[in-house]
């Protein structure tokens, strides 16, 4: 009985120690699995969280290509700048550390509460950029004071610099911090948030290649996050250096003459210019701007400089020499963190003086588009050399008037007399009898209408109007009036001063001259296509143009460049801003000078030089300068002839 | 007996298998010191050289003469866990006693000490008396003391495994189904009750074993760094002293506690599979010792004996691989600590001892 009842319990033990067995190696199983889970399914996961453990991956920002004018002078280059960075890892206590950093370096709320952010979100080893770009003097207060801050050091890095200060603004354009938009639609340059990109001008044009490619470094840290030692992954790789086609020697005396017109500069230090400036809210925005030239007018009035445009092309090449637009803009202010104050004057700037006038602003041609008028009925057969009309100072047609700009009209003109006078009546007739398509395809093939391509971002395209375009912008139809009033640029027609430039050139050497910013390779000039316009065509319009500078009766005769330089050939253009009232035009039109600045006319003026073998191609704009020939023509003679006295 | 009879008798396969899980370990050491045989795997190795010395003694000791002094190992054990109360060290906690320098944690020790006397209780008693819930009474109150203390240390992870210990061998004592079945269910409904007891750490412990991704540098950053550096393994490992985890300190505790995990990490999942097969297999000739012997105290020894390395590893690997919380359980004969190895040895002595001195063998 007992022994039965022992091998019972002995067989008890022995299942149980049987399914321990099992249990254990079932066990053993488990951990197996989970081995395997860990180790080989999910092995790639861990992996990379190891690397992400063991690395900390910094990008090495790469070197801005710089911009060269075409004697290779800095227009944008890269400057040393310090940055004061704290390491979270070494710091005590965060806060009143910033809050003493303060204390000694200019410190915004905004500035500190990014940084208790970023020491909150990375791991504590990393170091967090506090300021950028601190001036000599808080390195100086720094250097002393530094060693009571632990955690706290500094690192260069470079900054985007305009030496030659707003005078080709709107050529290089400027680098300025990314945005939040701009992530979005390139998720790369998350990786680098403290590389800028271009915005607008050149810098924004070919931002790809100027940019260049971020490198790649690993740092090892151990778990304390100690750098163990830096493992250069990628080199960085600098973007590429661009040669412009400006030259900013003659873009400084371009600017300066176009600024100053004929006005005389003032001293800004006398009381008197103090007190005027005062009342002047014009002006004080201007100044505000860092500009000192302040210009006192025929009615001895203080005025801020003229604003306009100017272009300068080499006619062969197309490239552009000199490309201004004023007012300017510091580009500078940009590329640290751009001060609200800063960006509010540049924006309530009553001249707008971020818009780029010269590609981006648009006037109405005025006279210098009778040029196009012309060719347009040379090659439609509508008139010859000779062809002669009267103009009696106006032209009916049907129950309206159309004026010529002399009260008394012009007599007996051809186109060439026409041109020289800038006759707006023989204009009117010539063009009814060519009729407004083939005017606009004239003005088209000139390079009028279109973007121009010189790679400057927001160029406009000005507008030539027609039978179509009415219909599509305006849905009504085209009437015989509105070619009259197109015919003479004003109306709805409207052309950039590049664009102008272009024509001006076009004209010159009868081939499709396009422009461009960057300076070609080697010395070949590019072979424009022939225009396809007869050449006895073209001689007409150009002799008409050589008329308006040398003729007896040239609206331009009294601005002639020396011929010594051998002259140039050229057309002036007066555009009204503002209608004149019949009431206005029966008491004598009002002197332009005693309207307010924003109902002036703008002064146009186009001319190529030398007239025997043109080089270049040059067209001003005066914004409410007054008169196309007393304002604007001997802006384009002073930049003219100081460009070809200095090529000899 | 002759030496030479009881030489021939000793089980050696156990001391191989233990030879193995010691190499691997003295390696596994010299790779956390950054290659180095200072200052854990040299002192490792003389350690396990003692430690089967102490076997082959132990061999040579009456298994009766263990069996008298079951009661007595108990009583003892008791004794000094009452000692380390007062006298004990450790970080906030007293977990360990120094005698003349050397630390020494008793409650490993105990683990043996309740399965001796278990054991002896069980093989004492006759049979009928086995159906009587009341006569396992005393038998709880052996683990329950012991078990009490250590939780109070507080030292939850060996608490458990002399817990569970315990258990295995009243299990294989016999215990009906119906007892097992209704103990498990108590166990279920004092949980709640345990959780009131456990220190804030403790809980967070648990908490971050639930989520571990919820505090990463927190109480999870252990359990997190762990499974990183399992995990970038791979099959074959990241090779010997090239475990980048491990080498720059990510892993905690790699030398004692978390050393599976660098061996994961510097030989991969085939490193981790012969290391649990070799464990496997010692248990399991343990157990197979067990069925062997004659007498139901050596039967019931060998089985906790076998069992306790089984929970030892278990628990360990279960914990570092993110199935357990971190109870802070080391890895016997691998991990760095010399009384869970002692422990282990002095277990394979008894257990050779079983074997030698059974009757049925001669």
């Amino acid at each position: 009985m007992f022994r039965a009842k022992t091998k019972d319990l002995r067989r008890t033990m022995s299942r149980r120690g049987l399914l321990l067995a099992g249990g254990s190696a079932l066990l053993t199983g488990l951990l197996g699995t989970r081995l395997f889970q860990l180790q080989v399914a999910q092995n790639n996961r861990y992996q990379r969280l190891s690397d992400r453990n063991q690395f900390d991956v910094r990008i090495v920002a790469p070197t801005r290509g710089r911009l060269f004018d075409r004697k290779m002078r800095l227009l944008a280059g890269n400057a040393e700048s310090f940055e004061l960075y704290i390491t979270p890892l070494y710091v005590d206590d965060l806060k009143q550390t910033l809050a003493a950093l303060g204390q000694i370096v200019e410190l915004t709320k905004r500035d500190i509460e990014a940084v208790l952010v970023a020491a909150r979100k990375g791991p504590s080893f990393r170091d967090i950029i506090v300021r950028d770009d601190l001036s000599q003097r808080e390195l100086a207060r720094l250097a002393v004071r530094s060693p009571l801050f632990g955690g706290v050091s500094f690192g260069k890095s470079l900054r985007r610099i305009y030496p030659q200060g707003s005078l080709a603004c709107h050529i290089t354009g400027y680098v300025s911090p990314v945005t939040a938009r701009e992530i979005e639609r390139n998720q790369s340059l998350e990786k680098t948030p403290y590389l800028g990109t271009g915005k607008v001008g050149v810098e924004f044009a070919h931002e790809d290649s100027l940019r260049g490619l971020p490198g790649r470094e690993r740092i090892e840290v151990n778990a304390k996050g100690q750098p163990i030692r830096v493992l250069r992954d990628i080199d960085a790789m600098s973007g590429k250096d661009l040669q412009l086609s400006i030259d900013i020697g003659v873009q400084l005396q371009a600017a300066e003459i176009l600024r100053r017109g004929q006005l005389e500069p003032v001293e800004l230090g006398s009381m008197s210019v103090q007190r005027a400036l005062a009342k002047n809210n014009d002006l004080q925005a201007h100044i505000a701007l860092g500009d000192d030239l302040v210009l006192r007018d025929a009615k001895d009035r203080l005025v801020p400089p003229e604003s306009g445009a100017v272009v300068v092309m080499d006619i062969d090449s197309g490239e552009v020499i000199s490309l201004v637009s004023a007012p300017m803009f510091d580009p500078n202010l940009f590329t640290g963190t751009l001060l609200t104050r800063d960006w509010r004057r540049l924006n309530s700037h009553p001249r707008t003086p971020l818009l780029n006038r010269a590609t981006s602003g648009q006037y109405a041609p005025g006279s210098t588009f009778k040029m196009v008028v012309g060719l347009a009925a040379i090659e439609a057969g509508v008139i010859s050399k000779n062809t002669q009309f009267n103009c009696s100072g106006d032209m009916e047609l049907g129950n309206a008037t159309f004026h010529c700009w002399r009260k008394g009209g012009h007599g007996m003109m051809n186109i060439i007399s026409a041109l020289e006078q800038s006759c707006d009546v023989f204009i009117y007739e010539v063009a009814l009898k060519t009729g407004i398509r083939k005017i606009k395809d004239m003005a088209h093939r000139l390079g009028l209408g279109d973007v121009t391509g010189i790679g400057l971002p927001g160029e406009k395209q000005g507008i030539i109007p027609s039978h179509e375009w009415k219909l599509a912008n305006q849905g009504r139809v085209w009437t015989p009036g509105e070619t009259v009033v197109s015919s003479i640029g004003q109306g709805y027609v409207l052309a950039t001063p590049l664009q102008l430039a272009v024509m001006t050139a076009r004209l010159a050497n009868g081939k499709q001259v396009t422009p461009r910013l960057v300076k070609s390779v080697g010395d070949a000039a590019p072979d424009f296509a022939p225009l396809d316009i007869d050449p006895y065509a073209l001689a007409i319009i150009r002799e008409g143009m050589f008329k308006v500078m040398n003729g007896g009766l040239g609206t331009a005769r009294n601005y002639d460049l020396d011929k010594s330089l051998g002259g140039m050939a050229g057309k002036t253009g007066t555009v009204q801003v503002k209608r004149i009232t019949k009431a206005q035009r029966e008491e004598g039109i009002v002197n332009n000078i005693d309207r307010p600045w924003a109902e002036r006319d703008h002064a146009l003026f186009v001319a190529y030089a030398p007239v025997k073998r043109p080089r270049y191609a040059i067209s001003v704009v005066v914004e409410h300068g007054g008169s196309g020939s007393s304002t604007a023509a001997p802006v384009a003679r002073d930049i003219l002839t100081k460009l070809m006295q200095k090529q000899g | 007996m002759t030496v030479f009879k009881i030489l021939l008798r000793i089980p050696w396969h156990l001391l191989f298998l233990a030879g193995i899980l010691v190499l691997v370990g003295s390696l596994a050491l010299y790779s956390a010191s950054q290659g180095s045989w200072q200052p854990w795997a040299g002192r490792h190795a003389v350690r396990a050289i003692v430690g089967m010395a102490l076997v082959v003694c132990i061999a040579f000791i009456h298994f009766d003469f263990i069996k008298r002094m079951s009661y007595v190992f108990l009583a003892a054990a008791i004794l000094v866990l009452l000692a380390v109360m007062v006298i004990g060290t450790g970080q906030g906690v007293s977990r360990w006693i120094s005698i003349g320098g050397v630390n020494f944690q008793p409650s490993e020790p105990a683990k043996l000490a309740v399965i001796l006397a278990l054991a002896r209780y069980f093989s004492s008693q006759p049979h009928e008396r086995m159906r009587s819930f009341m006569w396992y009474l005393p038998a709880f109150a052996i683990i329950a003391v012991p078990f009490a203390m250590i939780v109070k240390q507080p030292d939850l992870g060996t608490a458990l495994m002399l817990l569970f210990g315990g258990l295995v061998v009243v299990f294989s004592a016999g215990l009906p189904w119906r007892y097992v079945f209704g103990s498990l269910a108590a166990v279920l409904a004092a949980v709640p009750l345990l959780w009131l007891q456990l220190k804030a750490y403790q809980k967070a412990r648990v908490m971050t074993f639930l989520n571990p991704e919820s505090d990463v540098l927190g109480a999870g950053y252990q359990i997190t760094q762990s499974k990183i550096a399992l995990g970038s393994g791979g099959f074959f490992g990241k090779g010997f002293l090239m475990g980048s985890q491990s080498q720059l300190n990510y892993l905690p505790e790699k030398q004692t506690d978390f050393v599976f995990t660098m061996i994961g990490e510097e030989f991969g999942f085939a490193g981790n599979i012969f290391i649990l097969l070799i464990y496997l297999l010692l248990t399991i000739s343990i157990l197979r010792i067990s069925f062997r012997v004659n007498s139901r105290f050596a039967q019931l020894t060998c089985i906790g004996i076998g069992m306790m390395v089984f929970f030892y590893m278990f628990v360990n690997v279960a914990m570092v691989t993110g199935l357990l919380p971190v109870v802070g359980a080391p890895l016997p004969l691998i991990s760095y600590g010399g009384t869970s190895m002692l422990t282990v040895f002095i277990g394979f002595g008894i257990v050779a001892s079983a074997i030698v001195h059974d009757r049925r063998q001669s």
